[in-house]
């Protein structure tokens, strides 16, 4: 067992405290601490879609289909960064005559709100990890499948038939493809014996296989190949990235659900889609590809983390640009038909690998 | 209760003041002119028809009820999970420990091909939908 640097059941807050020397400061101090800590990563996410969005979706989807993109502003276009935050913070706001109000301006809060709450319990190496509750995989899922409460609310309160078109389809894919990915989930526990964060990253850090010098670790990507490509496919669809984007279907219902969201709207709807990519990467890079493992100092944990992340953000806009999308009958054959058996079949397939090879 | 959860609500009340300060600053920044026909319905450009409360045929709702029954079951599957690999520790066979939960997934599993084989987790066709008409002559 590799010797564990997370001990507290909020090791950033922690981490802190001790840095300033606070000591203990009681609920009130731990209250602090934990808001700090909490804004720095909410704003580490913040900088991360600052990137992915104006700048790197753009710069990646051209140089998959061999053009270039924005080479006007700055070293490398950069600059469209700022550029871009500023023009969409002042953008008029259009409200349709049609919406029903409180609804329309909740449902893009709350799709924001479950992208960011959901990595309170993510691990993220080099101590960066808000907190560790014994339930973590279980909260990630919950807080995670709120999005679909949000996406629902968009497209009925907008009053447009292609929202409306569009939340129907979101909700009917997030349902069909939640099941196969928690079951698939839910096996990564089987080997693990653990809801807790801290715990599954520990017992991938064993070592599976010694080839010589190289010691490969028990990612569990290694253990079970199987679990992890059919936990990419429902993440992919949980998204709703390519070839699953159907809620979306720019060339079939306009936008789908965010079709009457502008201005500041369209950014939050936007934000949280792209926060939502980064929690399903850093879902699967906790569950299946050892969290903020790699060769390397202990420190250098975040930066494999947030490879990983990126990794995954990057598969899906490879995804984007060469696969074609299925249809929505297609969808719910394939979530319901497909992935939900073979789900189960894994459920099982991991319970007898690891009652064969590991108890 | 531990301390994970002081954490946990801090990035609660981040998450949902996050979006409202975005929104409050945006507003303080953004005209508002609204006119018209600006604010019509977004129809692709044409004169929009009618509102979208209307009575409408989704075709997968039966989905909806299967995803009650498994979502249920799939919060019964997580304690056997978490336990699993202690149970066996312990001694019994791999079949001992496996064998109620292959009952429970069986049962499951009757179910899932009982819907799968009257159609509820295929496309409905509708009475009113002539299919023909949208097929390529």
């Amino acid at each position: 067992m590799v010797p564990q640097t997370v001990a507290t059941a909020m090791p950033l807050p922690d981490a802190i405290s001790d840095l300033f020397g606070l000591g203990d400061l009681g609920l009130i101090g731990q209250a602090i601490t934990a808001f700090v800590a909490a804004f720095l990563i909410a704003n580490v996410l913040l900088v991360m879609a600052a990137f992915a969005g104006p700048w790197g979706k753009r710069k990646i989807f051209a140089d998959f289909s061999d053009r270039y993109a924005i080479t006007e502003h700055g070293p490398w276009g950069l600059f469209i960064i700022p550029a871009a935050a500023i023009q969409l913070m002042s953008k008029e706001l259009i409200v349709p005559k049609g919406v029903d109000r409180p609804a329309w301006d909740i449902a893009p809060i709350i799709m924001v709100f479950s992208a960011i709450f959901g990595f309170a319990v993510i691990p993220m190496g080099s101590g960066i990890h808000l907190a560790d509750p014994e339930v973590g995989l279980l909260f990630a899922f919950a807080i995670a499948s709120l999005s679909t409460l949000g996406m629902m609310i968009a497209g009925y309160a907008s009053d447009n038939k292609f929202a409306l078109m569009g939340g129907l389809r979101a909700t009917a894919q997030n349902i069909a493809y939640e099941i196969p990915l928690i079951v698939t989930g839910a096996s990564v526990i089987l080997y693990t014996g653990s809801l807790q964060m801290s715990e599954i990253v520990a017992v991938q850090a064993e070592t599976l296989v010694q080839l010589g010098p190289i010691s490969i670790p028990a990612w569990f990507a290694f253990v079970n190949p199987f679990a992890f490509v059919l936990f990419l496919a429902a993440g992919m669809a949980e998204v709703g990235r390519n070839p699953f984007d159907v809620p979306e279907a720019p060339t079939e219902i306009v936008a789908g659900y965010q079709t009457e969201y502008s201005s500041i709207y369209f950014v939050l709807v936007y934000l949280s889609e792209f926060l939502h990519i980064f929690l399903a990467g850093a879902i699967m890079a906790t569950l299946f590809l050892g969290g903020p493992a790699g060769p390397g100092p202990a420190a250098l944990g975040i930066v494999w983390f947030l490879a990983k992340v990126v990794a995954f953000f990057l598969l899906t806009q490879w995804f984007r640009t060469a696969m074609p999308r299925v249809r929505i009958d297609q969808l719910i054959e394939i979530g319901w038909k497909g992935l939900l058996v073979l789900s189960f079949a894994n459920l099982l397939l991991t319970a007898g690998i690891v009652g064969v090879f590991f108890a | 209760m531990s301390t994970a959860w002081i954490a946990i609500s801090a990035m609660a009340l981040i998450g949902v003041g996050l979006p409202i300060g975005m929104i409050t600053l945006s507003s303080l920044l953004r005209p508002s002119v609204p006119e018209d026909g600006k604010r019509q319905t977004y129809e692709s450009g044409e004169i929009p028809t009618g509102g979208t409360r209307f009575r409408f045929n989704v075709q997968y709702y039966m989905v909806a009820l299967l995803f009650v029954i498994f979502d249920v079951e799939t919060a019964f599957i997580f304690p056997w999970v978490v336990t699993y690999r202690d149970a066996l520790e312990g001694g019994p066979s791999v079949v001992a420990v496996l064998a109620p939960m292959l009952a429970f997934l069986g049962i499951l599993i009757v179910g899932l091909v009982w819907a799968w084989r009257n159609g509820a987790v295929s496309w409905a066709r509708s009475e009113t939908t002539d299919w023909r008409s949208t097929q390529n002559q």
